[in-house]
């Protein structure tokens, strides 16, 4: 049996709902409303890799605009004055920071990879021998954001008892 | 006072700077280093009176940095802001002379909380 993960889908979603109160929502008006829909589409991704007694994917996934106004809210700028490096780093920064906390709830002796950053559908990626396990998905502001944990297969070792 | 930001991701270093700003820290003179090594390198040259560090850098971790002030015998005062927080980073951390731990997302309570003590 592998290593059970000790991250649910209510950990995840509380870690979400911090980055939303510290950064992207502080005064609290427009929540990430949860939508439950694992299919709904994205446009940009980004994602980190953690590697060790539990090894995956943490990947954060929204529609353009969503990340342009993650960016705005980041950098304190307006939707508009927004560059495609903004965007970029705002992503990698998101990704870097709910793997962060996804990996401080593991078992110790996990590593966690610099972030990764595609302008592309989430769709577009493969995790090869990973599977979701968990996701957070939602609208926030009318757009798609997700953020979900992936599971690879390759550290299904006997572990237990460790 | 001189404090020194050291983080990869020039969003998070914004953000760090204008958490300072909003705890009330923003009179303060606030440099930046991209990565580990220009932190070791700035930490020397600007002679910072505290250092602000990310975990997870390229060339060199933030712990890295630190190890290798103290061994230099550098003892600018040194802390942690970092997405990742393990009881063995934890503890890796403070036995190493860091003097907090932040971690990330954080609040501008969070930060005044910590630096006031510091910074005063």
């Amino acid at each position: 049996m592998s290593v059970e993960v000790e991250v649910n889908e209510s950990d995840l979603a509380e870690m979400v709902e911090q980055v939303w109160e510290s950064y992207l929502d502080p005064e609290g008006v427009s929540p990430l409303i949860p939508t439950y829909d694992e299919n709904q589409p994205s446009e940009v991704h980004s994602s980190v890799s953690i590697t060790g007694s539990w090894s995956g994917h943490v990947v954060y996934a929204s529609s353009m605009a969503a990340a342009q106004r993650a960016a705005a809210a980041f950098l304190a700028m307006e939707m508009d004055e927004v560059s495609e490096e903004d965007i970029s780093d705002t992503l990698g920064e998101l990704a870097n920071i709910v793997g962060g906390n996804v990996k401080a709830m593991l078992p110790s002796g996990a590593q966690l990879s610099l972030p990764q950053v595609v302008l592309a559908p989430e769709s577009s990626a493969r995790y090869p021998n990973a599977q979701r396990i968990s996701g957070v998905y939602g609208i926030w502001e009318g757009e798609p954001v997700s953020i979900s944990m992936w599971h690879s297969s390759s550290d299904n070792k006997e572990e237990e008892g460790e | 006072m001189k404090i020194l930001i050291a983080d990869d991701s020039r969003v998070m270093r914004q953000i760090v700077v204008r958490t300072l700003r909003q705890a009330g820290f923003g009179d303060h003179d606030l440099v930046e280093a991209a990565d580990g090594k220009e932190a070791l390198d700035m930490a020397n040259a600007e002679k910072p009176d505290l250092v602000i560090s990310d975990w997870n850098m390229p060339h060199l971790t933030g712990i890295e940095v630190l190890r290798q002030l103290r061994a230099a015998g550098n003892n600018v005062k040194f802390g942690f802001v970092t997405s990742e927080s393990t009881p063995e980073m934890k503890e890796a951390a403070e036995s190493s002379g860091a003097a907090f731990f932040i971690v990330k997302p954080f609040t501008a309570e969070r930060f005044d909380e910590v630096f006031t003590p510091i910074l005063g």
